[in-house]
């Protein structure tokens, strides 16, 4: 490979960027609609099938539109899809309040501190082993040159990948304080509390495939635990499993975990006091934090990204349609059936009371995570 | 065309190679934000700011691990802890109105004075002959390890065999405060 000059690099760079964000603003809406299809099936009902509004003016006629889709078989179960145009459409003209004691610049930042410590995990995570397509020559400046799976494939990527995380609670934080509203401010003191708790045993939970596979890089990681595991690696992963997913719910703040916007107490938590499309960050920046989590969890513990989980990939000649070889739909795959996972919990259990989350967190949580560590030590040390 | 292109090329290959001053410079900046700065939240803003900067010197030292682990305890959970504090204190109480205090020349002198000792330390570090001597805390220990692509490994083969000890004191001694502020604040409030 020729070495390529600064622009180039940043040329790469910033194509990587748009694909990376062009996924997430196509899983994001996606998921925002499949969570009110299986919500509505998990409570028999259909689930959006029109928004709000009289037959007149601009909701008049989508409602006419979705009622005519309603018409035909497969679309027919689509048709809440333009209700989705809607909304977005509403986040971004909605007024842009902002409470006349609240500080100002903090106000301002916090969502985007949530969202850029949201968006910037992504860099590590890796969409495809090597290179994903190489440019044609007949572009300029950037012919022939190969777009690389992973942004930055950095050595020590799942600390960094939690580091970076961590800085994700300030913008929930933040946000609750310069609203200067006392519900925010509540909202934002439990999800304090209740994120640096679970960042604990979810650390401790990621550390299982790390011992397993004696590596702190995402793609090495992945490459040992899909292929070369021992069997009995399997029962810490499931354990580490697990506790991780429990982590992963409450980090992303969802049910039933979703102290910090519990609506029956707070309002609406952190976020009371937002509208428009600060509040469409928050929001964002939330769903974009599920499919992070169900990236990982796909990584980590289910055979890695790109291969078939539970060590399948060994039986499949690698000669094999579709599966032979690790590809990026695989992935793809396994995050939205993460995502389906988090949309039948939200369904199926109610929410915790706050002392039963610290209690989970410190009583359970984090023993049961050390002793799983402990357990990777003597599969890793014997087997 | 060329002519642009190959000044371009010049200008960001010349940001890369300076990147350490940058945000060096970043980091001092914010860290007089945090100082000069009014309201206490927004200082623990700007010394979140200077935690994030300092990270981003070590990784243009090629410290990986340490960039990382500055990441997550300082910015990930002290500043956290300290936000936590800040934003529960009443705030209006501690309002400051004059820049100076009256510890103001006594604290200046003891800066003064640890500026002095750091600055001699730093002229050994940088110019001495040990100034050659890779960025581990054993270089006899790293033997066979790539140190630049290897940190984690070369930072806890010098941990764990050539300073097991103090590191397992260091870990007591920091149990030890964490237990003895626990048993304080539980006797006032018995």
């Amino acid at each position: 490979m020729p070495e390529m000059t600064p622009v180039q690099t940043l040329l790469i760079a910033i194509i990587q960027i748009v694909l990376v964000i062009a996924f997430v603003f196509v899983v994001v809406p996606l998921t925002i609609f499949a969570e009110r299809k299986v919500l509505g099936f998990v409570q028999q009902r259909l689930g959006s099938t029109r928004i709000a509004g009289k037959l007149r003016g601009i909701t008049g006629l989508q409602n006419r539109f979705m009622w005519g889709m309603g018409r035909f078989p497969i679309i027919h179960y689509f048709r809440g899809l333009p209700g989705l145009v809607g909304d977005i459409v509403k986040l971004f003209i909605k007024e842009d309040i902002r409470p006349a004691k609240a500080d100002r610049f903090v106000y301002l930042i916090a969502p985007c501190v949530s969202m850029i410590a949201a968006m910037l995990v992504y860099a590590m995570i890796g969409f495809y082993p090597g290179t994903l397509f190489t440019i044609p020559s007949f572009i300029p400046l950037i012919g022939g040159l190969p777009v690389g799976g992973t942004i930055a494939d950095v050595n020590v990527g799942l600390l960094m990948l939690l580091g970076i995380a961590s800085v994700g609670v300030y913008g929930i934080v933040l946000g609750a304080w310069a609203s200067n509203s006392k519900y925010p401010l509540l909202g934002g003191l439990r999800s304090a509390a209740q994120m640096v708790s679970y960042e604990v045993p979810l650390t401790i939970s990621m550390l299982t495939p790390v011992i397993l596979a004696g590596s702190l890089n995402f793609n090495e990681m992945t490459r040992v635990t899909a292929t070369g595991l021992s069997p009995w690696g399997v029962i810490p992963l499931f354990i580490g499993f697990f506790a991780y997913i429990t982590c992963g719910f409450a980090e992303s703040n969802r049910l039933p975990f979703d102290m910090p916007e519990a609506e029956n107490e707070l309002v609406a938590g952190y976020h009371t006091e937002y509208s428009g499309m600060r509040f469409g960050l928050f929001y964002l920046a939330e769903y974009i934090n599920m499919s992070i989590v169900a990236a990982l969890a796909s990584a980590f513990f289910f055979g890695g990204p790109w291969l078939l989980p539970f060590g399948l990939q060994r039986f499949i000649p690698e000669t094999a349609f579709w599966i032979g070889q690790p590809h990026w739909y695989i992935f793809a795959v396994k995050i939205v059936f993460f995502l389906f996972v988090y949309i039948w919990v939200r369904g199926s259990w109610p929410r915790y009371r706050y002392d039963q989350i610290m209690d989970v967190a410190w009583k359970y949580l984090i023993p049961m995570t050390l002793v799983n560590l402990v357990l990777a030590g003597i599969v890793r040390y014997f087997a | 065309m060329d002519q642009f292109l190959s000044y371009i090329n010049q200008f960001f290959s010349y940001i890369g190679q300076h990147l350490f001053l940058i945000f060096g410079l970043l980091a001092v900046i914010s860290a007089a934000f945090l100082v000069f700065a009014k309201n206490a939240v927004h200082s623990v803003l700007t010394f979140l700011a200077a935690m994030i900067c300092i990270a981003a010197c070590y990784l243009t030292l090629q410290s990986e691990f340490l960039a990382v682990a500055q990441l997550l305890i300082y910015a990930g959970g002290i500043v956290v802890l300290f936000l936590f504090v800040v934003m529960l204190v009443e705030l209006s109480k501690f309002k400051e109105n004059r820049l100076f205090q009256k510890q103001t020349p006594y604290a200046v002198v003891i800066v003064m004075a640890g500026v002095g000792g750091f600055m001699w330390m730093f002229r050994r570090l940088i110019f001495d002959s040990s100034a050659s001597i890779p960025l581990t805390l054993s270089p006899e220990l790293s033997e066979g390890l790539n140190v630049a692509n290897q940190n984690a490994q070369s930072v806890s083969r010098g941990l764990f065999t050539g300073y097991l000890l103090p590191f397992e004191t260091m870990s007591v001694i920091l149990l030890i405060a964490l237990i003895g502020a626990i048993v304080l604040a539980k006797q006032s409030r018995a």
